[in-house]
């Protein structure tokens, strides 16, 4: 119970161990990022050529794959280097991480929620439960606060739809009841 | 004489300049909204036209059109968000301006640079629409391919820290243009059978994912930061929008060099607004004597980006009114509008209807200085958006992004499409990766690849990229400018 708060331990992490935290994000993307892409060069290879023109479908995608992996490998060399003249990271600071940019996970959630609801639910009552969740969530406390997250919640969910749908004739998403 | 004392008769009465004011209005409130473009609001603008005299309609558009193109750098500037691709560049400078507590400052400087280079367009398009129209016909699939390989050096000095990173942040964008259908043969690439990947990825799906995701996510990351500083902004508001003028009209050389290189992209048909600012912003960047300032909330960087955008309104029309050739997609749309009241375009528009032509001269420069107005009366309103606390800004922007993403095509793919390119705009952005070349790589990518692909349909022979003038040209002055951005950095680390 007496570790520190875990922003004052992210806010004293030293300069070394941040070195190393990127290292290590650069080559872990890179490395996924390499798999996908090999993948992708492999299909592009079964993509129609065509008798009309000496390129078809395929050359383009594979050029731009191909040089991909080329970076994705020296980037990975790189920050390899990189991660060896660094020292190991300090206890915990992967969770210190992690909490410190709790809402930032916390509205990408929220808003992961909101897109995958949006067929079902319809626009207007998924922007409305999503608008007044991530307002309350970031920080949207007291009376006044609370009056202006409703309508703030209301005018961005049931008044875009009404504005879309009755000036500019685009209709967004209706609920699938209806 | 005749045909230009009846174009000002159908051009300053009452309706006409009302209404135009309206489609100024509506196109700055449409461009700041991010993923509501500029062509949006110009379609949505057309059916209101067709009752109209073919003039007025077209001055309303024109109006929308300018309006528009000065509206993305409200969002620019003030969330970091370009409100449409003809401000990504404003955001590298007008943003960092804004959070060092001068948003009123980064405002008033685009607005007067959008301001001035409308103008310079506008005198361009009288003076050179005949013989500059002709030049931008004599390109073929060579040249607009090299055009393009000259456009992606722009990557190289948009690539920040690291070279490496940056260079695959533009690849990665070429790669992402490439999924969904071949753009010659319709063949699906990439596609997996899915109704996700099957109209491939929406350039301004990437854009807002990439930029407005990211952007809203990196502003609530920090909670230790929201549970103090609520607002965006949160200095005080000073706007003085005299001061600024000067500061930009201190700034000629690169306010005419952004507004010149505006105008001949806006007169290159398929190129536009996206594509000019970057190279406008490059382009000042590179001749500066201290280029490692931009980037960080410089007027320079603002004017360059700005001029540059604003100008291609009035080079977009040169192709249009000389030769019937529609530059953009919205000249598209303004072509419609005049073919709806049975005006045939081509060559003899000029000589047919000659008023009407002198009356879309007269529109512009009208259009412009209503612009101004509205723009520096409004924008007290609009900087209040700093003092409006984020737990409010980030999901009410997000629902708009939602809305800009859906509105698009009226497909719900392109909302999930919006969450994942979002989410891989955010990793890059945690990991140093810039984010403008990648933006910059699908823009360019489909252009490159079918320009590439046509020329080599109509001779499979590779020389000709070098052989014919105006590419060998053009592909001389991309080598020039990797040589010249390496030399710079190479002198960068020196010292």
């Amino acid at each position: 119970m007496s570790a520190p708060h875990p922003d004052t331990a992210v806010h004293s992490m030293p300069e070394n161990g941040q070195e190393r935290a990127q290292a290590l994000g650069h080559i872990v993307f890179n490395g996924v990022l390499l798999s996908v892409f090999a993948l992708l060069y492999f299909r592009a290879e079964s993509l129609p050529a065509s008798m009309w023109e000496p390129l078809g479908s395929g050359s383009f995608p594979k050029l731009a794959l191909g040089v991909l992996m080329v970076f994705n490998v020296a980037l990975i060399a790189q920050q390899a280097f990189r991660l060896w003249a660094s020292s190991a990271l300090p206890h915990h600071s992967v969770r210190h991480w992690l909490w410190r940019h709790r809402l930032a996970f916390v509205v990408l959630a929220l808003f992961a929620l909101y897109t995958l609801a949006l067929p079902w639910v319809g626009f207007g009552w998924a922007s409305m439960a999503f608008l007044l969740v991530t307002q309350l969530a970031l920080g949207g406390r007291g009376p006044r606060a609370l009056i202006a997250v409703v309508l703030v919640s209301l005018v961005f969910s049931f008044g875009l739809s009404m504005l879309f749908g009755d000036v500019f004739n685009i209709i967004l998403p209706p609920p699938a009841w209806q | 004489m005749d045909a230009l004392l009846s174009s000002v008769d159908q051009m300053f009465n009452w309706a006409t300049l009302l209404f135009m004011l309206v489609g100024v209005v509506a196109g700055v409130v449409a461009a700041a909204i991010p993923g509501f473009t500029i062509t949006m609001a110009i379609v949505l603008t057309l059916p209101l036209t067709f009752q109209m005299p073919p003039l007025q309609g077209v001055a309303i558009m024109l109006a929308v059109y300018v309006g528009g193109s000065t509206g993305g750098l409200i969002s620019a500037a003030l969330l970091g968000i370009p409100g449409t691709p003809s401000a990504i560049a404003t955001t590298f400078d007008a943003y960092p301006m804004a959070r060092n507590g001068e948003p009123g400052r980064a405002l008033a400087i685009g607005v007067w640079a959008s301001f001035f280079s409308t103008l310079f367009s506008a005198i361009v398009l009288i003076i050179a629409a005949p013989p500059l129209a002709m030049l931008s016909v004599k390109l073929g699939a060579w040249e607009y391919f090299s055009l393009i390989v000259f456009a992606m050096t722009v990557v190289a000095s948009l690539v920040g820290q690291s070279m490496l990173r940056g260079l695959l942040s533009g690849m990665l964008g070429i790669f992402m243009a490439t999924i969904g259908p071949d753009p010659m043969m319709g063949v699906p690439r990439f596609t997996f059978d899915t109704d996700l990947l099957a109209a491939g990825l929406p350039f301004l799906v990437v854009l807002i994912g990439i930029f407005a995701v990211s952007q809203l996510l990196s502003e609530v990351e920090n909670a230790d930061q929201m549970r103090h500083a609520k607002a965006l902004i949160p200095a005080e508001i000073v706007f003085k929008p005299w001061s600024a003028m000067r500061e930009v009209l201190s700034h000629p050389v690169g306010l005419l060099r952004a507004s010149t290189i505006g105008v001949l992209i806006g007169a290159l048909p398929g190129a536009g607004g996206s594509i000019s600012n970057l190279i406008a912003y490059d382009q000042a960047r590179r001749s500066s004597k201290t280029p490692e300032k931009f980037g960080t909330g410089i007027p320079e960087g603002i004017v360059s980006s700005e001029a540059g955008a604003a100008a291609t309104a009035g080079g977009g029309l040169i192709p249009l009114i000389a030769l019937g050739i529609p530059g953009t997609a919205v000249d598209a749309v303004l072509m419609s509008s005049l073919m709806v009241h049975g005006i045939s375009i081509g060559p003899r528009l000029i000589l047919d209807h000659t008023d009407l032509v002198y009356g879309m001269f007269l529109a512009m420069f009208v259009a412009g200085f209503m612009m101004l107005v509205v723009c520096l009366s409004s924008m007290r309103l609009f900087l209040r958006v700093t003092d409006v606390p984020k737990y409010v800004i980030v999901p009410a922007v997000l629902t708009c992004c939602v809305v800009g993403a859906f509105a698009l095509n009226n497909r719900l793919t392109d909302i999930y499409l919006l969450l994942v390119v979002g989410i891989l705009g955010y990793i890059l952005s945690k990991l140093k990766y810039p984010l403008a070349p990648l933006v910059l790589g699908v823009i360019l990518g489909p252009i490159a690849e079918t320009n590439l692909r046509r020329a080599l349909m109509t001779s499979d022979h590779w020389g000709l990229f070098f052989t014919r003038p105006i590419s060998a040209g053009l592909l001389a002055l991309a080598a020039l400018s990797v040589i010249f951005t390496l030399r710079q950095r190479y002198r960068q680390t020196t010292t």
